[in-house]
């Protein structure tokens, strides 16, 4: 099971948004049984970052973990959405 | 959901970022959905976490804060005859000409999910965002956005 992690400022509005889209979106394509979405905000994750093997955030983060991030804005805006899912896609898959 | 009368700006002169979140957010303290310190909350949030989004043909913010701000979820609304600029979501440099403003006071995660992602929704489309620029009362507001929002 992949662990997913969806971050915001608040961890209440953006990412719930982001959230919401995501489910549908791996149920559509059949991944639901292969990820574990986690929610909360980005001053909760930075010191824990690598537990996850996916994270997506609306917000800026650190340098150090900015790698490792996907940006979700594209599911708000809904430009770069299919760009936004390749990545996703290839997180999920990589072994 | 409708958004209320008294929590609507219908074609703001506005100079700045700032005074519009002041005078939104001082609607919801006043009608008593947020807590005193919302405002200052907001600001700060807004400088930290920026929620300018580049959305087409105008841009939208979607200002917010913690929960614990909050009594009762709801969302307040503007339109500028001016856009402000606004720093974008993910982002500490790049601005965006906003005319929109959705303020949101959210409680918790989940009571509001479905109005905020129908809000993302409209907000996604970039006819509606032209007639939610050029809306001119809270009632065609509402029409508008009726079964949407």
């Amino acid at each position: 099971m992949k662990k997913l992690l969806i971050m915001c400022g608040t961890g209440i509005a953006t990412s719930t948004v982001v959230k919401g889209k995501v489910e549908q979106w791996l149920k559509d394509n059949n991944l639901s049984q292969e990820v574990k979405i986690y929610q909360s905000k980005v001053s909760d994750e930075i010191g824990r970052i690598d537990e996850y093997d996916v994270v997506l955030s609306t917000t800026l983060v650190p340098n150090n973990i900015k790698d490792k991030v996907i940006d979700g804005v594209p599911l708000l805006t809904g430009i770069g959405v299919d760009a936004m899912y390749e990545k996703v896609l290839a997180e999920i898959k990589r072994e | 959901m409708r958004i209320e009368e008294e929590l609507a700006i219908i074609e703001l002169e506005a100079d700045s970022k700032e005074q519009v979140l002041q005078l939104l957010g001082s609607r919801l303290i006043d009608q008593g959905y947020v807590k005193e310190g919302f405002i200052e909350s907001i600001l700060k949030r807004e400088v930290a976490y920026p929620t300018g989004l580049p959305t087409e043909p105008y841009g939208v913010a979607i200002p917010h804060t913690d929960g614990d701000m909050v009594h009762r979820s709801t969302v307040a609304f503007a339109s500028l005859k001016n856009p402000v600029q606004f720093l974008m979501m993910g982002t500490d440099d790049k601005l965006v000409d906003v005319q929109l403003i959705f303020m949101l006071a959210l409680k918790n995660p989940d009571d509001q999910l479905e109005m905020l992602q129908k809000l993302m929704g409209l907000i996604q489309d970039p006819e509606m965002v032209s007639k939610l620029v050029r809306i001119e009362s809270v009632g065609a507001l509402n029409e508008l956005v009726a079964g949407k929002v």
